[in-house]
């Protein structure tokens, strides 16, 4: 594994790690279990579920890590582990919210102009909150947004993962993260101004 | 300057924040938000909205986090010991 570049500079031990070497697994538990956790919690909405996925995933990875090929970061695969478990648990509850491509659309007309004015940002009632509470309401309107679109916020804005690690975290092309990035800020920004 | 429409400017957005955007982009997208009212409004808000994200931090470690990962770990060591 050495030399191949995948890994950070303070790398995740694998050869340790495929040994079953519980210290190894330890410190991986450590460096990557918050922020896993935290994504599992946003995703699924309630901190028991979030709790109990990403122990599962956890130890679904401990047991299949010999299928880990390097190919991503280590850090990548154990956030597309959570993220895929945590997805098919919502699904299966049957409570998964995608978006449409609509949305940015209806802001102008045939000739790509606005229909109507932008409100100015002076006038608008989230500019009236303080520092705090208007951070609240970001963070609260984060939580309510499709998966689809918290899912790249937290992974980009609140995890800061790069767009090499959320590609492989949520297999998707940079392309196609670049559209759902754009898209989840605005759906952030019309539900904080708008609503 | 070749014209730029509202709605192209709005989807050039996040290219521009994450300095993803061209010169030629970066050149006419701010050359229209000069003269246009509406999509400076909504670059302001926008703009604000994204920094104020960046701000959110992960939620707090729940108090039995050790104990999650603990289940975790007698997980993993008692696979080995088997
Ligand atoms: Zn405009």
């Amino acid at each position: 594994m050495q030399g191949t570049g995948v890994f950070q500079g303070d790398s995740d031990d694998l050869t340790a790690l495929k040994a079953g070497d519980s210290d190894a697994w330890r410190v991986v538990l450590v460096r990557y279990g918050p922020s896993l956790l935290a994504y599992a919690t946003r995703l699924l909405g309630d901190r028991a579920s979030g709790e109990e996925i990403t122990q599962d995933s956890l130890v679904n990875i401990y047991r299949t890590i010999d299928r880990f090929d390097g190919r991503c970061s280590l850090k990548s695969w154990l956030y597309r582990a959570v993220h895929n478990r945590a997805i098919d648990e919502i699904r299966r509850r049957k409570r998964y919210v995608d978006v449409g491509d609509q949305g940015l659309e209806d802001y102008f007309n045939a000739a790509g102009r606005w229909r109507h004015d932008c409100p100015g940002w002076d006038g608008l009632a989230a500019k009236q909150l303080d520092d705090k509470r208007l951070l609240g309401k970001v963070r609260e309107q984060m939580d309510c947004l499709p998966h689809a679109h918290r899912e790249v916020l937290f992974l980009k804005e609140v995890e800061g993962l790069d767009s090499a690690e959320i590609c492989a975290a949520l297999e998707i092309s940079p392309g196609n993260l670049r559209i759902r990035i754009h898209r989840a800020r605005a759906a952030l920004r019309a539900a904080v101004v708008e609503a | 300057m070749v014209y730029i429409k509202c709605r192209d400017v709005v989807a050039k957005i996040s290219d521009i924040i994450d300095h993803e955007a061209s010169l030629m982009t970066r050149m006419r997208f701010y050359g229209h938000i000069m003269m246009c009212k509406n999509c400076r409004r909504y670059f302001d808000q926008f703009k604000e909205v994204h920094a104020l994200a960046g701000k959110v931090t992960a939620d707090d470690l729940p108090p039995d986090f050790e104990q999650v990962m603990g289940a975790v770990m007698d997980e993993i060591e008692g696979h080995k010991d088997a």
